[in-house]
């Protein structure tokens, strides 16, 4: 009986060991698609943020050849920039670098419950550009690359200050006169 | 003119509400949401979730991104406005009205620990001097009282229209200090410790409400953000001030449209007063009306003056409402500067507002068809036979 108490305790010990690992989930939402915009002189950065439901539909690891395909395809179509979004042609900005990736999320909190996973697709795209106060509009053909992602959010700053914009199918771009 | 004053306001009520903060890359908060943390580490509205350990705050100012950071410490008070404990470098980094730097109007900065800087409303509201004796309150609306150690008045700053102005600024260390006697939110009662003491203690605050941070580069911006929205020593929120400002506006935004829906009301009210009064107008002018058309004026002669008329009316209304409008914001500018704190700009119209005139005119135009086809149908045998 007494063994059996002692290991009820050591239970709850174990318990009490584990929630002392900090434990956050980032936010995650399907359809929605994040954006972070920085310019900084004549530079321009975008970050992409985007959910695997949005890109390729699913977001379990891809084992099937099926999906490793579709994955793939993504991440191609990602490389090219113009497949996602357009600058304007006089503001004469030129890709300097690129960065796609797949970020894969798991959580598999305890065994008894079920894996959960969150593929997020991720792409910086830097620019220096010749005339970049020439950029009053930011065009995305996002929303026809991908046909399952119906929202961005961004966040933009340049010297000017912050500030946000949410970009949807129907209106897929945005007014940055004045802002940079 | 209502409605281009309602929206003259607006758009100038919008920009000073965004020119609250500006040239501040980051505010670093406890986990909480981006409108809460605006609101209570600019906008000094509400409290803070949680503090941050000043450990956090010394790892997120030594990463390399940051240029500066001024942490700041809220949540006691002085006869209703907010003390906020921070460094000198407040008054050097925020910035307002998109860079426009604090001022002092009177006295000096902070420079003793039991300094104190006062915004420029609570100086009018409680009538300070520079050198005035002047007691914190514990908490926001409580009624003990740091007495064992009066603060003095050392600068007075001059008007911002920003929460600045209802703000008693002391510095950090001055906020660790009054709390020294004081456990679990009371003070211990027959302990009193000397302010000389008090002086010589090491006062690094053990936690802050909140930190501005500005960059290198604009570019890193999101690098750190990421990086303290991750954070796993301590659950902590960087926002951008100005990506926040405007979920805030959003929210606040309602009001806006019921301005602009009481100023439509008011153009259409407008317009139906001008109709009824051509309409009143045409029975006297029966006779007028007969005579222009004993003359050889066709009966659409007679339309046409009519809606010539409305066209005077209205065009000359507009042009006189645009002279009143300017002149009544050259006159009320400051001071609506002074008591709200909105600076309305003056300059010509946008080609928004310039619309709202032809729209106007043309409404007037159309709505004046009533009483000239009237007019018309009459005109054609009326008023040629007198009628006794």
């Amino acid at each position: 009986m007494r063994f059996i108490t002692f290991l009820i305790f050591l239970n709850f010990l174990n318990t009490a060991i584990n929630a002392e690992e900090t434990r956050q989930v980032d936010q995650h939402e399907h359809g929605v698609g994040e954006l972070n915009i920085a310019i900084d002189g004549s530079v321009i950065d975008f970050e992409f943020m985007l959910p695997g439901a949005d890109i390729v539909g699913f977001e379990y690891e891809a084992k099937s050849d099926e999906d490793i395909v579709k994955v793939n395809e993504a991440l191609a179509m990602l490389d090219n920039y113009k497949n996602i979004f357009s600058l304007p042609v006089n503001s004469n900005c030129k890709l300097s670098t690129s960065q796609i990736s797949l970020k894969e999320e798991e959580h598999d909190e305890h065994e008894e419950h079920e894996e959960e996973s969150h593929n997020e697709f991720y792409a910086k795209y830097s620019f220096s550009c010749g005339n970049i106060q020439e950029i009053d509009r930011i065009e995305f053909t996002y929303f026809k690359t991908f046909a399952n992602s119906s929202e961005l959010e961004v966040q933009f700053i340049s010297n000017v200050g912050s500030t946000s914009f949410e970009v949807e199918g129907d209106a897929p771009f945005i007014l940055t006169e004045g802002k940079i | 003119m209502l409605y281009l004053s309602v929206e003259k306001i607006r758009t100038s009520a919008y920009a000073s509400f965004t020119d609250t903060i500006s040239q501040t890359d980051l505010i670093v908060g406890s986990r909480t949401s981006s409108i809460q943390l605006l609101l209570y580490s600019v906008f000094r509205i509400g409290n803070a979730t949680n503090n941050i350990t000043w450990e956090s705050y010394e790892d997120i100012i030594s990463r390399e991104e940051v240029k500066w950071s001024v942490p700041i410490s809220l949540g006691d008070s002085h006869k209703g406005f907010r003390v906020m404990g921070t460094t000198d470098e407040y008054f050097t980094r925020y910035k307002y009205r998109g860079g426009q730097s604090l001022e002092i109007q009177n006295g000096e900065h902070l420079d003793d620990l039991y300094d104190v800087v006062l915004g420029a409303s609570v100086t009018e509201k409680l009538g300070y001097k520079i050198g005035d004796p002047l007691i914190i309150a514990h908490g926001l609306s409580s009624f003990s009282k740091h007495e064992d150690q009066p603060f003095k008045v050392s600068g007075i700053l001059k008007k911002t229209g920003t929460p600045v102005d209802n703000t008693v600024i002391v510095s950090l260390e001055a906020i660790e200090a009054i709390h020294v006697d004081w456990s679990s939110g009371a003070k211990t009662p027959g302990l009193e410790t000397p302010i000389e003491i008090i002086r010589q203690m090491d006062l690094t605050p053990k936690n802050i409400s909140g930190v501005l941070i500005g960059v290198n580069s604009k570019l890193q911006i999101f690098k750190l953000q990421r990086w303290v929205n991750e954070y796993s020593e301590e659950p902590l929120s960087a926002i951008l001030p100005g990506v926040a400002l405007q979920e805030l506006w959003r929210v606040v935004g309602v009001v806006e449209n019921v301005l602009i829906g009481i100023s439509i009301v008011v153009i259409f009210t407008t317009l139906i007063g001008m109709t009824a009064i051509i309409f009143s107008s045409l029975n006297e002018r029966r006779r007028e009306m007969a005579i222009w058309r004993a003359m050889g004026a066709t009966p659409t002669v007679i339309l046409g003056l009519l809606m010539l008329e409305a066209f005077i009316v209205s065009f000359l209304s507009s042009v006189i409402s645009t002279i009143f409008l300017f002149l009544l914001l050259i006159i009320l500018q400051p001071w609506i500067d002074q008591t709200y704190g909105i600076l309305i700009s003056i300059e010509m119209f946008s080609v928004d507002e310039l619309s709202v005139f032809v729209y106007f005119i043309l409404a007037a135009l159309l709505i004046s068809l009533l009483p000239a086809l009237r007019a018309y149908w009459l005109s054609i045998n009326d008023g040629m036979t007198i009628k006794i």
